[in-house]
């Protein structure tokens, strides 16, 4: 029989082919592979969210193997002795076996809790630089409502999540949360009682968590986030101004090789960031907690930190009730107001603000370059005193850890933090207001000016002064291009090229590339003391 | 074999590019073909500068050396990975050091490994390949013009064709047929998952309530500890307090979770002041406590009036209760009412009594609701 | 000057004979052993049914003995001389008991060293001996709840049903993992760790400051072995998770992510797009 000879350096163009004939995918191909990404590290931030979220789906789809969503009473009888004969739901069972009885089970849960905690303060973080560089302006306003809808749904998840082990800690967030519920003017009791399938706690909510929480939000975010990326692939992504750089292009790198290889590595340094947190730092010890009862409460007790700060409105808000006089008497309680209404303007006034910018600048043209932070010193103030905003809520929530830690009265700390929720954020306007305005000053100063030199002269009449370097030639006066203004001579290339190598030099100065029109780089002269002359 | 462009599909918006490539052509470099196909989607490398100009040099040799560590190191700990999970000893056991180690290593390695790829793969890309700038066109703004109109046009003949417009009553008629499919989708859903809340009066009943015998008249519910024996007096420590349940079945699980109660015995002369307070009546309730305690023992509902949680921390001394959510604060000697933080409710009293062999009962259920306010609370 | 037949009996002739008066001398001799003779006798009567008489009065036992001189020179400031207490300085010791003493001497607390929100755990003052002398005295001026005797309080108590009982009573103050918690206005549940057997019974039984007291009739001594094996075997023992970052729940976790995560990925990221 004869065998076919198989010609390996063909084989690629053929399989090629083969594929090409049924798909055609070469043309769409080509087109990302040669598609330009722009280059700067905090676009990089969006990544650390989307790398996560896959660390979550792989963890998560390990931990729904061996998890039991039901309320169903149990004994427990596995390797955790403090807890054998406790009587406790068949979730908090399965979840200590997880932790247990599954050979690597408890890192594979420490994994998907940190990755949680990493994915929503990667989305924070990555919003904030969207926020302070100005990429939500148009055509972009879609993807930041994309990405507002994208926090709130994984804080959903999250709150879901962490409720289906049934423990005690996050057994009083499920009780806190039927109580946000309850508060809600008319529909509260019956929204309450729809959900929980009773009075509280029923004996189904654990299960109708399980299915959101595996099943339909995991949708709703991979549906989400494709969108997410589709656009920033359709619109091409935002750049910083600078050289060669327009409105109407993008500078950067083509897709393949270097993007794929940065985001393939990124992807790995985040999965093992992640792995390393779940090693070195426990999260989330249920066995300590113990199976939730309606009647035990640890101190200490929070939410995790993307719910926290809803903890913290709470504990601030003033014990301020509303009672309606009409019939029987209705009443809206205190914590409607921390837990509904702030929320909810949280939620939907951020998503507005591309729009309500655009209107008050009047401005609706397309923007593809970024803006420096500086330079639009009203939105920078005002994200800062957001940020103020949240990290008062975010503290207050954990008010009574920080209270007992660094020994501060309970009660002050919850005046300070209702005084400083409504002080700090405008203090903090205004100075965030003030610095963008000097750095802005700095910056034309320097283009007027020059780069201070550090080389001090002395005039002739006595005054001394410091050279300055001009930027522009003949002491013309530079425009400011909304870029990096150098300020150090060293980022002119006034400095000789740096030294490759680490404990020693790899190549001797002379030999090292020099860059063209600066002169070869020579030895330093031996350098002789002065010798006095008797 | 030279292909033509027209540059009609692909991502470069319908511009179309006439440069013609001969992928065959020895005399073109194939980076010239790289270029040129790059150019046909509208990117143009302008920079592409290899990092060592001259191959082999001590920089590139150690830079290639450096990233084979890497890899090397990946293996290492990945292949240390998987023996630490099988050989490792890792069942719980109590005061064991060995097995405590178990998730730590697993995690530190398998981070290790990942984390030397990353390294791995990011110096390659950064000092090994080549540095470029590419630039690539925008095209913003949307279709071009003709485009918008076409579309414009087309779905504008649609909606005529479809005659809607010439033809109301079939659109009446349609829209007023279509409009409960909406309804029965959702009703179901809905329907299913509605629940009545105050069925049973729960919202206003808790386990504490006296049952009614099947012979008639009623019986008082005993105090109970968690594991369901009663409560005498002589239980609780002067200055002590106990959570208590009421003796039904499956009283003290999370079926009657709104009845869990502090029974507190205090001190003689907090307990005057106790007393005199629910004669008072300064409560936020209007009820008549003035019997409610039973001698110096007071008992209150530790279902925190705010969220739920159970308000439990007692201070034996100020006798005040704290509830460790949101840090609101009771005073047990009058009446339970808040002091301090966002509760703004006191807690309900539970009527204490002893039945005649000497156990604490509940003499009638929470006169107040109990737990976290709603808005049909009266 | 006798006459001779006198109508009288015993007493007439007793009277009789006295007619002769003495010296002066001989009076207030005799006036002064009449003084001498009734004070003895009323003394004796008061000694005889005086109603029960102070502790101070009747014997202390020695241990006692050294205990009330290192009271007497440490804690009558604020707590009296016979630890009745003395208005805003320090209360009353009568029915403390040893328990008291034993926890809030042996872990520095007293003599206290300003007044604030709460008294704070210090280096001891007295070592263990004087503690247990101090107890000692405390126990016989006023009675009260006693540690029992030795060092170990925690073998063959069930860990799991001492879990049971701390996640119900003692969690809600000292947090789930012992890490200690808030009370209001500056006070605070301390921390479990570092704690020996006896302090914690010692708590228990004497319901320090604002800790509520469970005594033997609330929690039984096997309740209270159970709790104290719980505090001592399970919450002591090592993290099967790693660091357990000060068993704060998700505050420090929150405080871990930004601080190790977040840092790490943004100098990843820094590096990664750097022009080096």
């Amino acid at each position: 029989m004869k065998r076919r000879k198989i010609d390996l350096k063909t084989l690629p163009a053929k399989a090629g082919d083969e594929v090409e004939d049924r798909l055609g995918v070469a043309t769409p191909l080509r087109g990302i592979i040669n598609k330009v990404f722009p280059d700067h590290w905090s676009f990089l931030l969006g990544e650390i969210a989307l790398f996560s979220f896959i660390v979550l789906l792989l963890t998560g789809t390990f931990l729904t193997l061996f998890f039991e969503p039901s309320l169903k009473e149990v004994v427990y009888d596995g390797s955790y002795t403090p807890l054998r004969g406790v009587h406790m739901s068949a979730a908090y069972s399965s979840s200590l076996d997880l932790s247990f009885d599954v050979r690597g089970g408890l890192v594979m849960r420490q994994m998907h809790h940190w990755a949680a905690l990493v994915f929503m303060a990667a989305i924070i973080v990555h919003m904030l630089r969207i926020f302070f560089t100005g990429a939500f302006r148009k055509p972009r306003e879609i993807n930041w409502i994309i990405g507002s809808l994208l926090f709130w749904i994984g804080f959903l998840e999250g709150f879901t999540g962490y409720s289906l082990p049934d423990d005690a800690l996050s057994g009083t967030g499920l009780r806190i949360a039927s109580a946000i519920l309850l508060s809600i003017p008319l529909i509260g009791t019956w929204a309450t009682s729809s959900i929980f399938n009773g009075e509280f706690p029923g004996d189904i909510i654990v299960s109708r968590f399980y299915i959101v929480h595996v099943l339909l939000i995991p949708a709703i975010l991979l549906a989400l986030i494709t969108v997410h990326l589709a656009l920033v692939f359709k619109q091409k992504h935002t750049q910083w101004p600078g050289p060669g750089r327009t409105n109407t292009n993008v500078v950067g790198e083509r897709f393949f090789p270097r993007y794929t290889i940065k985001q393939a590595g990124f992807f790995m340094a985040v999965a093992g960031v992640i792995a390393v947190l779940a090693g070195a730092l426990q999260i989330n010890p249920i066995w300590l907690f113990g199976p939730y009862e309606a009647g035990v409460v640890s101190a200490a007790s929070q939410p995790d930190w993307y719910v926290m700060f809803l903890d913290g409105s709470t504990r601030l808000m003033p014990a301020w009730q509303i009672n309606i006089g009409i019939g029987n008497g209705y009443v809206i309680p205190p914590i409607f107001w921390p837990t509904v209404v702030l929320p909810g303007l949280l939620a939907t006034l951020p998503m507005m603000y591309p729009f309500i910018e655009a209107r008050l600048n009047r401005d609706n043209k397309i923007h593809n370059l970024l803006q420096r932070p500086r330079d639009v010193p009203q939105r920078t103030a005002l994200g800062v005193m957001a940020v103020v905003f949240f990290l008062v809520l975010v503290l207050s929530g954990g008010n009574d850890v920080i209270a007992d830690k660094f020994n501060i009265s309970l009660n002050a700390t919850t005046w300070g933090g209702r005084i400083g929720l409504l002080i700090l954020p405008p203090l903090f306007y205004w100075v965030t207001f003030r610095i963008c305005l000097g750095l802005q000053q700095h910056d034309r100063e320097v283009l007027a000016h020059g780069v201070e030199t550090g080389i001090i002269r002395r005039a002739p009449d006595g005054r001394f002064y410091e050279v300055h370097q001009p930027l522009g030639h003949d002491h013309a006066e530079l425009d400011y291009a909304g870029w990096v203004v150098p300020k150090k001579m060293n980022r002119l290339g006034a400095l000789g090229p740096s030294l490759k190598g680490f404990f020693r030099p790899l190549e001797r100065p002379a030999e090292a590339p020099v860059s063209p029109g600066h002169p070869p780089v020579e030895g330093v002269p031996e350098r002789r003391e002065i010798e006095s002359k008797h | 074999m030279s292909v033509q462009t027209t540059g009609s599909n692909g991502n470069d918006h319908g511009s179309p590019v006439p440069e013609e490539i001969d992928y065959d052509d020895p005399r073109t470099t194939r980076f010239e073909k790289v270029k040129a196909a790059a150019r046909q989607d509208g990117v143009e490398i302008v920079h592409y500068e290899p990092q060592y100009p001259e191959k082999g040099s001590r920089l590139e040799r150690r830079m290639s050396r450096t990233v084979g560590l890497m890899f090397l190191l990946c293996g290492l700990f990945g292949t240390a990975f998987v023996v630490l999970y099988i050989v490792w000893p890792w069942r719980w056991k109590q005061g064991d050091v060995l097995m405590k180690y178990y998730t730590p290593l697993l995690g530190v390695t398998l981070g290790l490994m990942c984390l030397f790829i990353a390294f791995g793969v990011l110096i390659w890309g950064k000092k090994l390949l080549p540095r470029e700038v590419s630039i690539q066109d925008r095209h913003d703004g949307g279709s071009p013009k003709g485009d918008r109109r076409a579309v414009g046009q087309t779905l504008a003949y649609m909606v005529e064709e479809l005659g809607v417009k010439r033809r109301p009553l079939l659109g009446l008629a349609a829209a007023a047929g279509l409009a409960p499919v909406a309804v029965v989708i959702a009703a179901p859903v809905i329907g299913g998952l509605i629940k009545n809340p105050h069925a049973d009066n729960q919202l206003f009943t808790t386990g504490w309530a006296p049952i009614n015998e099947p012979g008639g008249g009623t019986r008082l519910v005993r105090m109970t500890r968690d594991d369901g024996t009663p409560i005498r007096p002589a239980d609780v420590s002067v200055g002590g307090q106990m959570t208590v349940f009421p003796g039904i079945p499956e009283g003290a699980t999370n079926a009657h979770a709104d009845s869990p109660t502090l029974l507190i015995h205090l001190r003689s002369d907090d307990a005057a002041v106790a007393r005199a307070n629910n004669v008072k009546g300064t409560g936020h309730d209007k009820f008549d406590r003035s019997d409610f305690m039973y001698g110096d023992y007071i008992a209150f509902s530790k279902i925190c009036t705010h969220a739920g949680c159970p308000a439990s921390l007692y201070e034996q001394q100020t006798n005040r209760l704290l509830c460790p959510c949101h840090q609101s604060q009771f005073q047990i000697t009058n009446n339970a009412i808040p002091v301090f933080g966002p509760a703004s409710r006191s807690l309900p009293q539970l009527p204490l009594d002893v039945d005649d062999e000497g156990y604490f009962v509940a003499r009638s259920d929470y006169l107040a609701t109990v737990g976290p306010d709603f808005w049909e609370r009266p | 000057m006798t006459s001779p037949h006198r109508s009288g009996g015993l007493l007439t002739r007793m009277r009789s004979r006295r007619a002769v008066p003495r010296s002066r001398a001989r009076r207030r001799a005799a006036s002064a052993v009449r003084l001498i003779a009734a004070l003895v006798l009323a003394g004796g009567l008061y000694t005889a049914f005086a109603p029960a008489i102070s502790a101070q009065d009747a014997p202390l036992s020695p241990a006692a003995m050294e205990g009330k001189a290192l009271f007497d020179n440490s804690c009558i400031s604020c707590h009296a001389m016979n630890g009745q207490g003395i208005e805003g300085r320090g209360p009353s010791l009568i029915g403390v008991g040893a328990a008291s003493v034993e926890f809030q001497v042996s872990t520095g607390r007293m003599p206290l060293g300003s007044q604030g929100a709460q008294a704070l755990e210090k280096p001891p003052v007295f070592d263990e001996e004087q503690t247990r002398q101090i107890a000692q005295y405390v126990q016989e001026l006023g009675g009260g709840p006693a540690v029992p005797e030795g060092d170990d309080l925690h073998s063959g108590g069930d860990v799991a049903a001492g879990g049971q009982i701390f996640r119900l009573n003692c969690s809600s103050c000292h947090a789930f993992g012992g890490g200690g918690g808030a009370l209001s206005s500056g006070k605070f549940a301390p921390r479990l760790s570092d704690t020996t057997d006896r302090v914690i019974w010692a708590a228990m039984l004497s319901g320090p400051q604002n800790m509520p007291v469970f005594g033997d009739n609330q929690l039984t001594p096997e309740q209270k072995r159970d709790v104290v094996a719980y505090v001592q075997e399970t919450l002591k023992d090592r993290d099967p998770g790693g660091f357990n970052l000060g068993r704060l729940g998700p505050t420090t976790e929150g405080l871990a992510v930004f601080v190790v995560g977040i840092t790490a990925l943004i100098f990843t990221a820094l590096w990664i797009a750097g022009k080096s």
